[in-house]
């Protein structure tokens, strides 16, 4: 009796584990949508134009600019995210203005991500 | 060199376009700071529903009443409401022919723009810009390009493109025309799917001839992505300019929804009627123009 006792238990148990588990699933599927929504929202905030041309801006662009600067070249030809040449005029202008976007909006990206992460509860994250 | 925004609207009986337009208007008014003017192509049936609410959101106006043949199109409103309805599309065409600017952007009018990244776009090298890459901010359309058809060329969303007056863009411009008087032989024969005339097709397939009929690469836009929310999905709440919270409908249960946060980041929405019932709110976080600096343009039918 005992013995059919506890393993009623158990099983209520381990049903309470998976129903908490698929639960939990829900809001990874919230955590995960929300999460790519602000990565698509940082590459697309992470482009700068000058010159008229276009720049994806991450790392490589930041240290190859980084590389430019420091080899004392003031202006240089830079092809740009449509793989068109595009002149640089003033190479540490344009490097300062690409970095400090990159660190604005990947600072966003990681205010916004900490904020999504440290909550369980969804309706905290998006203020319902 | 002018820069102006250009949005289209004609109302069909379903959708009121010229309002959804007007709240598109006063997102980009608010967002972008570096184009001369936004301006409004429709028809005289539109302009005198609401000409009151479309003089205080648009710096111009351009009446335009050419017959457009019944596109007939299905509007979802998630999974709850469908109905089908015409949908004057085929103005788009036209626009290099009615911008009266040296450098357009033309956005649809269920564009909610709410970020600066779009004024990167004047004084550009490139004469036309237009994305082919695109997300789905719900996730149930995995790729980021989506082709005509399966073993057609990439599409190229007409949402959101922009063009300089310059012997490229007219070129392109004069094709989408002819595409769009002989559709029935494009679009066989580039396989396209669907029945509906779709501009997005138009200007893909006018790309692709433009650039001698093989693989190309149109410069896009300097935003990565075009954010598309498709009709399934909803509109939770407007907090308040660039603070959207949205019903994304499940990917794998499409009646069932997951709430998402879009903060300064541009969306296509494509669920009229959600933007429908959420209008007042759009309107009010958007920006109107000065007052008496609306004025009109009548083109010649």
């Amino acid at each position: 009796m005992a013995d059919n006792t506890t393993e009623v238990s158990q099983e209520q148990e381990a049903q309470q584990r998976l129903e908490k588990a698929l639960n939990f699933s829900n809001t990874m599927k919230t955590f995960n949508l929300n999460k790519n929504n602000l990565k698509v929202k940082t590459q697309n905030l992470l482009s700068f134009s000058t010159a008229g041309g276009s720049f994806s801006v991450d790392q490589s662009l930041i240290s190859f600019m980084n590389f430019v600067v420091s080899s004392g070249k003031t202006e240089i030809t830079l092809l740009d995210k449509n793989e068109i040449p595009i002149h640089i005029e003033d190479t540490s202008k344009f490097l300062d203005e690409v970095s400090s976007l990159y660190f604005e909006v990947v600072n966003d990206y990681y205010h916004d991500y900490q904020k999504l992460r440290s909550s369980r509860k969804i309706e905290k994250v998006l203020e319902i | 060199m002018s820069r102006g925004i250009i949005i289209f609207a004609q109302n069909n009986g379903y959708i009121d376009y010229a309002q959804q337009a007007c709240a598109c208007a006063g997102y980009a008014r608010k967002s972008l700071s570096l184009f001369d003017e936004i301006c409004l192509i429709t028809n005289t049936e539109t302009l005198e529903a609401s000409e009151g609410l479309i003089n205080s959101y648009f710096d111009k106006v351009i009446v335009t009443d050419v017959f457009q043949p019944d596109n007939i199109r299905l509007f979802k409103d998630t999974t709850r409401e469908t109905e089908y309805a015409s949908f004057k599309n085929m103005g788009r065409s036209d626009v290099y022919a009615l911008s009266p600017y040296d450098e357009t952007l033309v956005i649809d009018s269920d564009y909610f723009i709410m970020n600066n990244v779009l004024d990167q776009v004047w004084d550009s090298d490139n004469d036309v810009m237009i994305n082919c890459k695109y997300r789905d901010v719900s996730e149930r359309h995995k790729e980021n390009i989506e082709y005509l058809d399966n073993f057609s060329i990439p599409m190229y969303w007409a949402t959101v493109f922009y063009f300089k007056k310059s012997e490229l863009a007219e070129n392109l411009f004069t094709i989408i025309n002819h595409i769009k008087h002989n559709y029935k032989y494009y679009y066989y024969l580039y396989n396209c799917s669907g029945s509906l005339y779709r501009n997005d097709f138009a200007f893909s397939m006018a790309l692709h001839i433009l650039n001698g009929s093989v693989a190309f690469d149109v410069p896009s836009l300097p935003i990565e992505y075009l954010n598309n929310s498709f009709d399934l999905d909803d509109i939770y709440r407007i907090n308040s300019h660039g603070d959207i919270i949205m019903y994304c409908a499940d990917a794998e249960r499409i009646t069932e929804h997951i709430l998402s946060k879009f903060t300064n980041t541009d969306l296509h929405i494509m669920n009229k009627k959600a933007v429908g019932r959420f209008i007042d709110d759009f309107l009010s976080n958007g920006e109107k123009v000065n007052a008496s600096h609306s004025h009109l343009e009548k083109i010649d039918e």
